[in-house]
């Protein structure tokens, strides 16, 4: 055994509705253990803030009461909905998390999120002291863009645990650093299995959406997770993007932005962030 | 030429811990004593009603920890995965951890790729067409740990009708 070998801790946890799988190298087998352990809490933190199938977490509470009066949040969440806002601004809404209702509607989240009207991105005000307020009844599903979050989350624990390189892997949603370059294999939209070309990734991340894996068939027509946000009705076609970003939580945005915006912006955008996109098309 | 993906099943397997590296992640420094344990009909047919989730196996890998707390080897089966799988439960039968042990991943037949095309905006990347032996990062087609959700649900019901005293 080399010593190389000995010094990897890999592990995988189920987590953010998917599989966390985190690696680190480079330092001892004991520093590794409680850089990975530090990871994985910094996930468990992200998703008890942010996950909307939990009724008790601080996102919850927002939906719940952000449209009566202000909601004062954490910094991560706080950052989070800046993060989203600012990219929903820049791509005129082709990302926008206030697609809830839409999915709830759907069948596909849970139905306490469901709501008459439908407000939009312009309708989440954040104020100063870590507020939050709706200015009409709506609801926030961070998913398009949480997971990415706690991914970086994560590399962030594992680089303060001193770990030298490693990689963090939420379903698809990556991210990886350290002076080794990873080759990284899309997923075919139809049969799962991985295509032949591969990504090379140093010190980046990578985010997938496709819609071949979630859509199904509700009331005679079919859904997904994936929401046009231009005429609000499923996208639906055999259809892969991933995008390769320096962090993930803009890899996992960018991902709908190119599903959704008008190419040309998509790619100016794609340009701003200094990220690129993979599309497996039919 | 039409690439053809080939690639032999398993599609992604992989190896996180042994039973004994599991039991040291859960229960570090801990003493771990066998307690496997049969269920009766009765016990499957409380735990199935209280869990939603069918028990398919009667004979349940437990270990009893030092001090408290019990440690699970289960198994559950998706439609294209089959995963092994650690939980460590509380003395009072709350979820301390679980760890993914065992992954495996399969995915029948074979794809002809020429009815795909890839574009790319942005920069060109460097295409290589191989694949890796051993395929450690596979990005899309986000998998549900819904399996693993059920199981944990039911382990926590097997606790309830056939661990706690």
């Amino acid at each position: 055994m080399n010593s190389r070998s000995r010094s990897e801790v890999r592990r995988c946890r189920p987590l953010l509705g998917t599989f966390v799988e985190i690696t680190a190298s480079g330092i001892d087998e004991s520093g590794l253990t409680a850089a990975v352990d530090g990871a994985f809490a910094q996930i468990t933190r992200v998703q008890a803030l942010m996950s909307v199938h939990d009724e008790a977490s601080e996102i919850s509470r927002l939906n719940a009461s952000a449209g009566l009066r202000s909601v004062k949040v954490s910094e991560e969440t706080f950052a989070v909905l800046q993060h989203g806002l600012d990219i929903a601004r820049a791509s005129l809404g082709a990302f926008d998390f206030t697609v809830a209702p839409i999915l709830a509607g759907w069948g596909l989240l849970p139905s306490h999120l469901r709501r008459r009207a439908h407000g939009t991105w312009c309708d989440v005000v954040l104020e100063s002291g870590r507020r939050v307020r709706f200015a009409c009844p709506l609801a926030i599903d961070l998913g398009g863009i949480a997971k990415g979050f706690a991914v970086d989350a994560a590399v962030a624990s594992l680089r303060a645990g001193k770990a030298v390189s490693g990689s963090v892997n939420a379903g698809g949603d990556l991210r990886v650093f350290g002076p080794q370059a990873s080759r990284i294999h899309l997923r075919h939209p139809v049969s799962a299995q991985p295509v032949p070309n591969s990504i090379s990734l140093r010190n980046g991340a990578l985010a997938t959406s496709s819609s071949c894996f979630t859509r199904r068939q509700w009331r005679g027509q079919t859904v997904s997770h994936l929401v046009n946000t231009e005429n609000r009705r499923a996208i639906t076609e055999d259809l892969s993007v991933s995008v390769r970003a320096k962090e993930c939580w803009l890899a996992d945005a960018l991902t709908k932005v190119v599903l959704n915006a008008d190419p040309m912006l998509a790619t100016h955008l794609l340009e701003t962030y200094e990220a690129e996109a993979f599309i497996l098309a039919a | 030429m039409p690439a053809l993906v080939c690639s032999a099943l398993p599609v992604h397997a992989v190896t996180y811990l042994t039973i004994e590296q599991a039991q040291a992640a859960i229960f570090p420094g801990r003493k771990l004593v066998s307690a496997d344990v049969s269920l009766s009909k009765e016990q499957r047919k409380a735990i199935e009603k209280a869990s939603d989730v069918r028990v398919r196996n009667l004979d349940l890998k437990v270990w009893k920890a030092e001090g408290g707390g019990w440690f699970i080897l289960d198994e559950v089966i998706g439609k294209h995965e089959f995963i092994t799988y650690a939980v460590g439960l509380t003395d009072d039968g709350a979820v301390k951890q679980i760890e993914v042990m065992d992954y495996r991943e399969t995915y029948g037949g074979q794809v002809r790729e020429e009815k795909w095309r890839a574009q790319f905006t942005g920069k060109k990347y460097g295409a290589k067409l191989k694949l890796d032996d051993d395929i450690q990062n596979i990005s899309g087609a986000t998998l549900s740990s819904r399996h693993i959700a059920d199981g944990v649900r039911r382990l926590l019901a097997t606790y309830e009708f056939a661990l706690k005293k």
